[in-house]
Formats: C-alpha cells, structure tokens, sequence
C-alpha cells in the first residue's frame, strides 16, 4: 500500500492504535549526575532504560536513594538529565507540560485558594470558562470524597484530604499521564489504604496512564500492571515484575490471593538484596 | 459576650497608655520644669493643633510623601526581592549593593541627597524610600526563597511560564513574608519622614515640632510627639488589620475540622 501523506490526524491515529500496545512514554539511557562536591560525583541513575504503555499503572520500586524520584521527575520534565532522553508519544520532554501530571508526596497545594480554587487552578489557566471549570472541579472534588470542603482552606485539612485535593488538583486538567512522587509516604497507614482504594477506584475508571514512585512493595503490587525494581548507588533498574492479577482488584479479596501473596513475598526478598541497608525480614 | 480574659487583652495596650500616661502626669508635676510640661497640658495643646489649618497641611503635606515613599519603596522592592530569591544571579548581583547600604543610617544620606535635589518634596521622599526599601526587599527575598520548588513545579505543569509563577505563586505564597516586611517598612517610613524634616526644615509634623522647641513651646512639642506617636500606632493597626485579611489563609486560627483521610 502506498503511503499518502495524509493533513488529517485521525486517518494516522487508527494505525498508531493498531499497533500492539502503544509506547506512550519511553526513557532512553538515561543517566543523571549531580555534583555533591568538587571532587566527588553521585550517580543517582546510570543507564535507565524504560518504556511505559499507555493506560498502563507503572510503579517503581525501590530503597531511597535509588534515583526513583529523580526519574519521575525527568519524565515530568522538571529536571533535565545529565545524558540520555526521555520521550512522550514520540516529542522529546524539554520541560514541564500539562500533558504530565504530577502528585506529590508533600502536596504542593497553593494555600492562598481553597479547595475549589486549587482544582479550578488548572482548567482555568487553559482556558476554560470559570463556569465549566468550577463544575468540573465540584464534580472532582466529590469524586475524591470532599464533598462539602470545597470553600476550606489547606490549612484546614488532614494530610490525607490534600492528597486527595493534590489527585483532583491534577486530573482537573486531563493530563495523560499521572506521574505521582510517593503521594501517600507522608501519611499514616490507615490514611494511605484508604487513599490506596479509592486511587485504584478512580483509576479502573478511565485507566489513565500512571507512573508511581514507592518504596512500599505491598503498595506496588496492590496497585500496578508492572512493577520496576531499581537498585541503588548507582540507580539501576534492576528487573521488571508484571504484575498478572485480576481487576477490578478488591483489596481484602487480593490480601487472600496466594499470588498476591507471593509478588509481595518474592518482591521483598528482591528489596533486601538491593537495600544493603535494609535488615533481612 | 467576651470573657474577662479576652477582655483584658483587649484592654491591656488601653491601660498600658493610661499608666504611661500617669506616670507622665505624677513625674511632671513632682520635677516643675517649664521645659516638661505635664500629660494633661500635652493632651490640651493637642486640639489647637489639629485645629490650625496651617498644622493641619503641614501634617498632610508629611503624609502625603510618607505615602509616596512607602507605595514607590513597595512597588520597586516587592519585585526585586522576589527576583532576588528565584534567580541566583539577581541575588548575586544585588546583594553586596544591598549589604553596604543597609547599614548605613539612611538619614546620614540627606546632607548628600539636598545637595542634589535641594530640600523640596524630592529629597524627603527619596530617603523615605530608602528607609522602606531594605527591609521589603529582605523579607521579600526570604520569602520567595522559601517557596516551596514542587509548589512551582504544579504551575509549571498546568502551563505557567516563569513569569506567570513569579506573579502568581511566588507572589502570594510569599505575600505573608512581604507584609511583615512591609509592616517594618511602615514604620520606618514614619521614622525617616520625621527624621527628614527635622533635617529639612521647611514644612510638615517635624518641622512643627522643631520650629515649637526653637519658640520653646513645650506643650506644642510633646502633643506633637502624642500625635506623631498616634499616627505611628493608627497606621500600624490599620495595616495589621489589611495584613490579617490578606493572609487570612496562612494564620494558624482556624480550628482543624473533624480530620478523615
């Protein structure tokens, strides 16, 4: 067949989709060095090499200090890498854009605007109507559970309630992709599986693509298609795990699955090697 | 109702002027000096002089510079000093600057600045801006400083240009920072709008004050200080109050609400 080229997006976008799964994101031989003294270097990530499907929830895994964090952070464009690139849909990411969205585990809310005015923030600055984006957003902050806190400031909440104004922040402006930098690290254990649910809840629904940086096993397989164990000093990958269990995934039915069970079992075995630090349990 | 508690907080800066008041009052009439007039003779002398029209200008002519000084002092620092704290090279490139002027007695500038711009309006509001300057710009540029890097990385995400981050989040999330420098400000702008007509003596509340000592009208001389002291303590409040509305969200008053994840 010959190739026409062709003015209209939608007669290419039918053959990208055809092809097996599409690579929305791809890390290519990325190494990242930061200078710690005049002397020394730290190599916080050596020769990452990734690539991310679309709609796919894609944890990485890993002890601190391993250079997680400051992968995500090239994929969301807010740092640049020492050498190697990374890449969105084929377009080189030189920097931040609200095709990437990130949470992160401190919240970064603007604490001048209330809840509603933080979620509006996004829609707002594309341009959407003020009308429309504070319906959107009243529509998202119930989605998360905060319905009836939309006039509270962020000083107000617990920390578990800014995550989750953080999470409508965010996919108020419909970015492709969540990039989310250990959002429940910050929280106690109740709060973060209950956050851990109702992520997993709002996600099965439209399958967003999602990048999650942890460094709780349980938490990576509870919630990912595929698990990315790195290892520290230099930040490597150090396998890929995919994660073959059924969704919707229902947390007290998944504690009792034995294959659950063993992901945890054989991922843990596989962070004690990597974490020298970490005591054997 | 208020409890006796809120009550007495309420009231203690009331009792503290009456007391100081007293003390005045007791020291004047117990020393008989005819350079130390007592409190109620000050407190006397004070309508005559809101009554003169001629006083009345003059105090309006000083703050009609102290707010120039002031608003000008706000408009050039406030930016600098957020510039200063997001760009290592702006702070690199002012800081010595700044470090040479702070010390100096912005006073001790006027006999230099007269001789340039003579003892008009100009000259009075030049050092009152100096005065205001140094202090918007310090705060400001610890407050930009310390906003938070993932708080700017959210803007730059939903679309924010560097510039647009600067007015809008650095900005506000450094606004409760800049008021406090701005609250020094103010009074120093007071201070050095004084100061400056006690040097330039041609009109407003320091030259009224100077010009009663030299005629040695001491009643004139401590109602003037009352009033001096009363603009000082109004402004001060007033702007307490606009600082409190403004950064309403930052204060730690409100009571947590029922906290669920």
């Amino acid at each position: 067949m010959k190739v026409v080229p062709s003015r209209s997006s939608e007669w290419v976008r039918p053959v990208t989709s055809q092809r097996p799964a599409s690579t929305i994101i791809e890390i290519d031989r990325v190494s990242q060095v930061f200078q710690t003294s005049a002397r020394k270097d730290h190599v916080a990530l050596s020769d990452i090499s990734l690539t991310i499907e679309e709609g796919a929830f894609v944890s990485i895994l890993g002890p601190s200090g391993c250079g997680k964090s400051t992968l995500l952070y090239i994929v969301g464009g807010f740092v640049s890498p020492t050498s190697g690139a990374a890449t969105m849909k084929g377009q080189a990411i030189t920097g931040p854009g609200p095709d990437r969205g990130p949470v992160f585990q401190e919240f970064a809310l603007f604490p001048w605007k209330t809840v509603l005015g933080n979620v509006m923030y996004g829609p707002r600055q594309q341009g959407v109507r003020a009308i429309e984006a504070e319906a959107q957003s009243r529509t998202l902050i119930e989605m998360v559970g905060l319905k009836g806190y939309e006039n509270f400031y962020p000083k107000e909440l617990s920390g578990g309630m800014k995550q989750r104004v953080a999470l409508a922040r965010t996919l108020a402006y419909h970015p492709e992709v969540l990039l989310m930098d250990e959002p429940f690290g910050a929280l106690d254990a109740h709060t973060r599986t209950r956050l851990q649910n109702d992520l997993l809840n709002i996600w099965e629904r439209d399958r967003k693509t999602v990048l999650f940086v942890t460094h709780s096993v349980d938490e990576a397989v509870f919630l990912s298609d595929k698990v990315v164990m790195m290892s520290k000093s230099p930040g490597r990958i150090r396998q890929v795990i995919d994660i073959d269990l059924p969704r919707p995934r229902r947390r007290n039915e998944l504690l009792l699955d034995p294959r659950y069970q063993k992901y945890v079992v054989d991922i843990e075995r596989m962070f004690d090697e990597v974490d020298e630090t970490g005591s054997p349990s | 109702m208020i409890s006796p508690a809120a009550f007495a907080r309420r009231a203690a800066p009331v009792f503290a002027c009456i007391g100081l008041l007293a003390v005045w009052q007791i020291a004047a009439l117990i020393l008989k000096n005819d350079s130390f007039p007592t409190a109620i003779e000050a407190i006397r002398t004070i309508p005559d002089i809101l009554g003169d029209k001629e006083a009345l200008i003059n105090i309006l002519a000083s703050l009609r510079r102290m707010a120039i000084g002031f608003g000008v002092a706000l408009l050039v620092s406030i930016p600098l000093g957020l510039l200063m704290g997001r760009s290592r090279a702006v702070a690199a490139f002012f800081n010595p600057l700044l470090m040479i002027i702070y010390p100096v007695p912005k006073a001790a500038l006027m006999p230099i600045i007269m001789l340039w711009l003579g003892v008009g309006d100009v000259t009075k509001i030049l050092v009152i801006f100096l005065g205001v300057s140094l202090p918007v710009i310090y705060h400001s540029f610890e407050g930009a400083k310390a906003v938070e890097e993932k708080m700017l990385w959210s803007g730059a995400a939903m679309g924010l240009s560097s510039l647009q981050r600067l007015v809008r989040i650095v900005l506000p999330a450094a606004l409760p920072e800049i008021l406090t420098g701005c609250r020094t400000g103010l009074v120093l702008a007071l201070i050095t709008m004084i100061t400056s007509e006690m040097i330039a003596r041609q009109s407003g509340a320091g030259n009224i004050l100077f010009n009663a000592l030299d005629m040695g009208q001491y009643d004139t001389v401590y109602a003037m200080i009352i009033v001096i002291g009363a603009m000082g303590i109004g402004l001060d409040a007033i702007f307490e109050r606009v600082r409190a509305m403004l950064v309403r969200w930052s204060e730690p008053q409100f009571d947590m609400p029922l906290s669920f994840s």
